[in-house]
């Protein structure tokens, strides 16, 4: 299953600034997994040491939201990664 | 609330919309509306609603304008830096339409005053560029049942949401904490200075279809922006039942300053000011210090300390093996805010007596090194 990985602003710092990666995986565990391999690190900003998705962070499959890394993704579907932003 | 003969020719172009017209026009005048953060996102966002003829029109900002801030904060010019935020827009806002009344509040909101100020107010604008701040409001909004238009940006990107009591999530459903650390502002990340002015004017819209009563706002609905781009998504975000402000529970039943420092963590920080790091630098006696930059790459490539090394706060958690093997780090940003995050990471780490530079490099510039670049 291949999907694409929209990242938000902050992290961006993880994949050279690019905005969207493609990824595979049936889950989002699965996705993340895979996205961690070409960004080391990036998983840790998005989702504990307990495996729960980090309170500033919001993931999403398509428009719905993810709030399990058992979540479903599907060939073609878009995970957006959504941080807290601060600035005004 | 009928309208002046004055004020039906200036607002013609709304009374031509049938979705406004004296109705909805009238509605705007007797409004009441809100705007903390006279920045990036304030300026538009009250530039439109004084424009729009909203009835009364409050500006609350604690800062003073600077060169750095005209960039992007298009309700100041040249001739207003180093006055107050709140009462330079005040007089721009009253100039741009006499017709209304623009009440300046030249404050920090804390816990103390947000029930006072908010109360005088029919909805709220956010455009602050603290996170803890934005939780002091949204909780103060769910409880007085306030009605608030939230918007945030960073870099090239923006969210607006808007949050209305009893009809949908409020800001804790979506973002239940902030970070440890926090996430960096416009100062620390740097951004787009137009991109304000997309999401500041569509907090204006949401603010304006609440008040007249047309049109679907955006509840329960986040709206992304991406300048780069070019793109909007829209996700659907639904009320948390457990959300500690709006849920079926709530713990906050009081709006609230940010926790303190803990007691212990406070006290186990040595505080270093830029004269007393200068010296140890300089005293070939003193044990080596080791100097972690915790700001953003791009700031840290702009000018940093010698033989300082550059862990950005947000990667922290995951690099303290690299600083472990160090006694005494000292932590180092551009105001010191970012740093005193690191030295209580470290301090829950097991690291032991971690240093934070007080004021930062803005104040090693001011009293050590004035070369220093300082991004």
């Amino acid at each position: 299953m291949s999907c694409t990985v929209r990242i938000a602003s902050p992290l961006r710092s993880y994949t050279a600034g690019v905005p969207a990666l493609a990824a595979r995986g049936s889950t989002l565990a699965e996705v993340l997994a895979n996205l961690e391999q070409r960004c080391p690190g990036i998983r840790f900003r998005m989702i504990d040491e307990h495996d729960r998705i980090r309170p500033h962070m919001r993931l999403f499959v398509n428009t719905s939201e993810a709030r399990e890394l058992s979540a479903v993704v599907r060939d073609g579907d878009t995970v957006h990664v959504i941080c807290a932003l601060s600035g005004g | 609330m009928t309208l002046s003969a004055n004020e039906r020719a200036r607002y013609q172009r709304h009374l031509a919309l049938t979705e406004i017209g004296a109705a909805g026009q009238e509605k705007l005048k007797a409004a009441r509306v809100l705007v903390v953060g006279a920045g990036g996102l304030g300026s538009p966002a009250a530039l439109y609603l004084a424009a729009a003829g909203c009835g009364t029109l409050g500006l609350l900002d604690c800062d003073r304008v600077e060169l750095s801030n005209l960039q992007r904060q298009v309700l100041f010019d040249s001739s207003g830096i180093a006055r107050s935020k709140a009462e330079a827009g005040r007089e721009r806002l009253a100039s741009l339409n006499p017709e209304i009344r623009v009440l300046a509040h030249a404050l920090e909101l804390k816990a103390a005053n947000v029930r006072a100020l908010f109360a005088d107010y029919d909805l709220v604008l956010d455009g602050t560029d603290r996170l803890a701040t934005r939780y002091l409001i949204n909780d103060a909004c769910v409880i007085l049942g306030l009605p608030l238009v939230s918007a945030a940006i960073h870099r090239f990107e923006g969210q607006v949401m808007t949050y209305v009591p009893g009809r949908g999530p409020c800001y804790r459903c979506v973002f239940p904490q902030a970070p440890e650390g926090g996430v960096p502002n416009c100062a620390q990340a740097g951004v787009l200075g137009v991109l304000p002015g997309v999401l500041g004017t569509l907090q204006a819209t949401e603010a304006i279809k609440l008040i007249a009563g047309v049109g679907e706002p955006l509840v329960g609905r986040l709206l992304t922006y991406d300048a780069l781009e070019m793109r909007f998504h829209e996700f659907r975000v639904a009320r948390r039942p457990d959300c500690a402000v709006c849920g079926d529970a709530p713990t906050i039943t009081e709006p609230r300053d940010p926790a303190p420092l803990p007691g212990a963590v406070a006290g186990a920080v040595r505080r270093l000011t830029a004269s007393v790091l200068s010296e140890l630098l300089r005293d070939e006696h003193a044990p080596a210090l080791h100097l972690v930059d915790v700001r953003e790459v791009y700031e840290f490539s702009a000018g940093h300390l010698q033989g300082s090394v550059n862990i950005p706060l947000g990667e922290l958690p995951r690099r303290l093996a690299e600083i472990a093997p160090y006694e005494a780090p000292v932590f180092i940003c551009r105001s010191g805010g970012r740093s005193m995050a690191a030295c209580e990471l470290a301090l829950r780490a097991g690291i032991t007596a971690p240093a934070n530079l007080e004021g930062g490099l803005l104040a090693w510039a001011a009293t050590i090194d004035p070369e220093l670049p300082v991004a």
